[in-house]
């Protein structure tokens, strides 16, 4: 699986540059002013569910084409409470690699065995509570409206309950531990590997770090598969806090933040830099050129005009510290590899480039 | 003796390090040294509590005696409070004798007049300093001794420190009473917070070392930025600007330790400004910002930001002025062409 290819860095070095086989027929097209943005190969649906960006390069779209939000595959359909479990929680990130012989009609089998095993492992005395004896309970399911586009596998949810054998049988289940394995217009990874693989490469995850090594354990049994957490450099996260300011919000939204951490310093210092939302999106609004389309350069505008206002302040230049944590009020998130999304509007937007990152981590 | 205050001591003594309960009881002195000899301070501390609150059975002990130890342990832990700085102006009259034993009258009674159930402990110390501790109850409830406000008052001068709880409604109260005690005729809270007593101390009192407005006009000599090389062969490029830098920050910060502050937070409401070349925002209304900045020891951070190479020398005044400004919470505008904080 993409054994010739190494992760290609552009220009800029951005992760979320990478060329795939297809690409190298792609061109790439250098405008007026010499930005370059790049074209798609080939626009498959000029639907809704167009994505954002197409995951070959930048996300951003020549000026043929039509961009929009990238909706989740059914939205008509689309049931808040299927993701309402999704926001406002923090999420761990892993990329994946494909799944080897995962067969959706039988989660229930895979549920059992994951319960087993968990309870074996506890046996082992590799306990993950002390004191109270609990059983853990394993529910798998999926999710067919968690995905982008037709290709996209459904997202996978793997929930784990416990039960105090102490108390009463209709005592309700205590939800521990959850992690999802979703695909948000990965098709580039999806259209490059062989039947019996299943791609969902973005592996999110909520609770004790005891149970996600549980979990990963026997998936990676299972499915023979690779878990590694992903981290978010100070690049992307760049990109990430310069379109979700650019984003409107309808009622009074939270302040777009950036936290810095200065390195090599006899005191460690850290830097929390807040804009009001309003005037972050109106700083945005003229520095992007084209709706709906964000180049690398527009980025790097929007965070030079950030650093020269704070360097006018207090002469120092954030440009030379860690950028490790932003948030706004559509998601935040930090350079561990932790993000939580606020808004359902916008959870396919951020998982397609959460998928983008941990597509280029895999190859 | 009371259930609550046995709870109370109880509690108190749970809060101590194990190797120092011995040591706090002293300083408390209400347990004869006989009694603290019964102690077996090699058990945990659950039982040492116990045993504790025992002789204070035999003692009697009440709500006084519990608050005065609470205070010690306080005194000693200072700095695991948050403390904010108040400066009390007088109108101009001669310094009159300060006298404690008024103050702590006059004191206790404006805060009685006002409400009848509270604690009101004091306790002085070698360095001028006087801890009042006030337990607040309301007009149906008797005072809550977990969420005690302290106040430190050195009566030479006109700073007063509060570590308050959280009832921020009993603040008023506590300034007024404060103020008539003492003889002053306002208080202001100062725009300065945090953990480090002693560094606020130092901050307000001037007491650190500080930039004096003299100009050296030839490099400080000694103190070299760093060590030599023993290689003579090996120079360096920067040694001009290393030294420069090294200057300015010395006339900026001083060339002794910095109080321990470990915050700074600074509300921006100046306009955005583009460079040159950026055709970017040009708007008529302020670019609306809060910046902070964290750190266990700011200053000392801030002052080596230049000579790592994250900052100009001669660093931001804004930041530089921290000390003798007195405060960390900054508000600034526009203000033609200079920056001012009100």
């Amino acid at each position: 699986m993409a054994a010739g290819r190494g992760p290609a860095r552009g220009p800029t070095g951005a992760a979320f540059e990478r060329r795939g086989r297809a690409a190298a027929a792609m061109a790439e097209e250098a405008l007026e002013d010499g930005r370059t943005a790049r074209t798609l190969p080939s626009l498959r649906q000029l639907s809704r569910a167009l994505p954002f960006a197409r995951s070959h390069g930048r996300l951003g779209v020549s000026a043929s084409g039509r961009l929009t939000v990238p909706a989740l595959c059914s939205q008509e359909s689309a049931d808040p409470q299927q993701t309402a479990f999704a926001l406002r929680k923090a999420w761990t990130l892993y990329s994946v690699t494909p799944l080897h012989r995962f067969r959706r009609s039988r989660l229930s089998d895979y549920a059992r065995l994951l319960s087993a095993f968990i309870a074996a492992e506890k046996q082992k005395g590799l306990a993950v509570e002390v004191g109270v004896e609990l059983d853990i309970k394993v529910a798998l399911s999926s999710l067919a409206e968690l995905r982008g586009s037709e290709l996209d596998q459904a997202a996978l949810l793997v929930q784990l309950s416990s039960r105090s054998r102490a108390s009463s049988k209709n005592s309700e289940d205590k939800l521990v531990w959850s992690g999802w394995f979703c695909s948000m217009f990965g098709d580039e990874l999806s259209e490059n590997v062989p039947e019996n693989f299943t791609c969902l490469p973005l592996f999110l995850t909520h609770g004790a770090e005891s149970y996600t090594s549980l979990v990963g354990s026997w998936f990676q049994k299972t499915f023979d598969c690779c878990f590694r957490r992903l981290a978010i450099s100070p690049l992307n996260l760049s990109w990430m806090v310069a379109m979700w300011a650019g984003y409107k919000l309808e009622r009074a939204a939270s302040a777009v933040e950036l936290v810095f951490s200065m390195p090599c310093l006899s005191q460690p210092l850290d830097i929390s830099y807040a804009i009001h939302p309003e005037d972050a999106k109106a700083l945005w609004d003229t520095v992007q050129k084209t709706p709906g389309e964000i180049t690398q350069g527009e980025v790097d505008v929007f965070m030079d005009c950030l650093y020269a206002h704070f360097h006018r302040h207090f002469k120092i230049h954030l440009s030379a510290a860690k950028l490790v944590k932003v948030s706004t009020g559509i998601a935040s998130a930090h350079c561990d590899g932790i993000v939580k999304i606020l808004h359902s509007q916008y959870l396919p937007g951020v998982l397609m480039l959460l998928t983008e990152l941990a597509i280029s981590q895999i190859q | 003796m009371d259930a609550t205050v046995a709870e109370y001591i109880r509690r108190t003594v749970l809060k101590m390090p194990k190797d120092e309960i011995k040591m706090m009881l002293q300083k408390w002195g209400f347990l004869s040294e006989a009694q603290l000899q019964t102690l077996n301070f090699h058990q945990i501390k659950d039982n040492i509590s116990h045993e504790v609150v025992q002789l204070c059975e035999e003692n009697s002990a009440d709500i006084k005696q519990a608050a005065a130890l609470d205070i010690i342990y306080n005194h000693i832990y200072q700095n695991k409070r948050m403390w904010s700085v108040y400066q009390m102006k007088k109108s101009g009259e001669e310094d009159e004798y300060f006298d404690i034993a008024d103050f702590k009258k006059k004191f206790k009674r404006r805060i009685r007049s006002a409400l009848k159930n509270v604690t009101i402990t004091f306790k002085e110390y070698e360095d001028n300093a006087i801890w009042i501790r006030v337990a607040w109850g309301t007009p149906y409830k008797k005072p809550n001794q977990y969420k005690p406000s302290y106040v430190v008052y050195h009566s030479q001068t006109p700073f007063i420190f509060i570590s308050a709880s959280m009832l921020k409604s009993n603040l008023p109260l506590l300034c007024q009473a404060l103020i008539v005690a003492s003889n002053y005729h306002d208080i202001r809270e100062m725009e300065l917070r945090s953990h480090s007593l002693n560094s606020l101390k130092d901050i307000v009192f001037k007491r650190y070392s500080q930039n004096f407005e003299t100009y050296t006009p030839k490099p400080l000599q000694g103190g070299n930025v760093e060590p030599e090389n023993a290689d003579i062969r090996i120079i360096h490029e920067n040694g001009r600007e290393k030294e420069r830098i090294h200057r300015l920050n010395q006339e900026a910060f001083g060339s002794g330790p910095q109080p321990q502050l470990e915050f700074a937070q600074y509300k921006l409401e100046t306009m955005f400004k583009s460079g040159p070349k950026m055709d970017v925002l040009d708007k008529k209304e302020p670019f609306r910002c809060l910046v902070k900045f964290s750190s266990p020891h700011l200053l000392e951070s801030l002052k080596s930001l230049a000579p790592a190479g994250m900052a100009d020398a001669p660093l931001s005044p804004l930041l530089t002025c921290i000390p003798h400004k007195a405060r960390n919470y900054f508000k600034i505008r526009e203000k033609k062409k200079s920056f001012v904080s009100p």
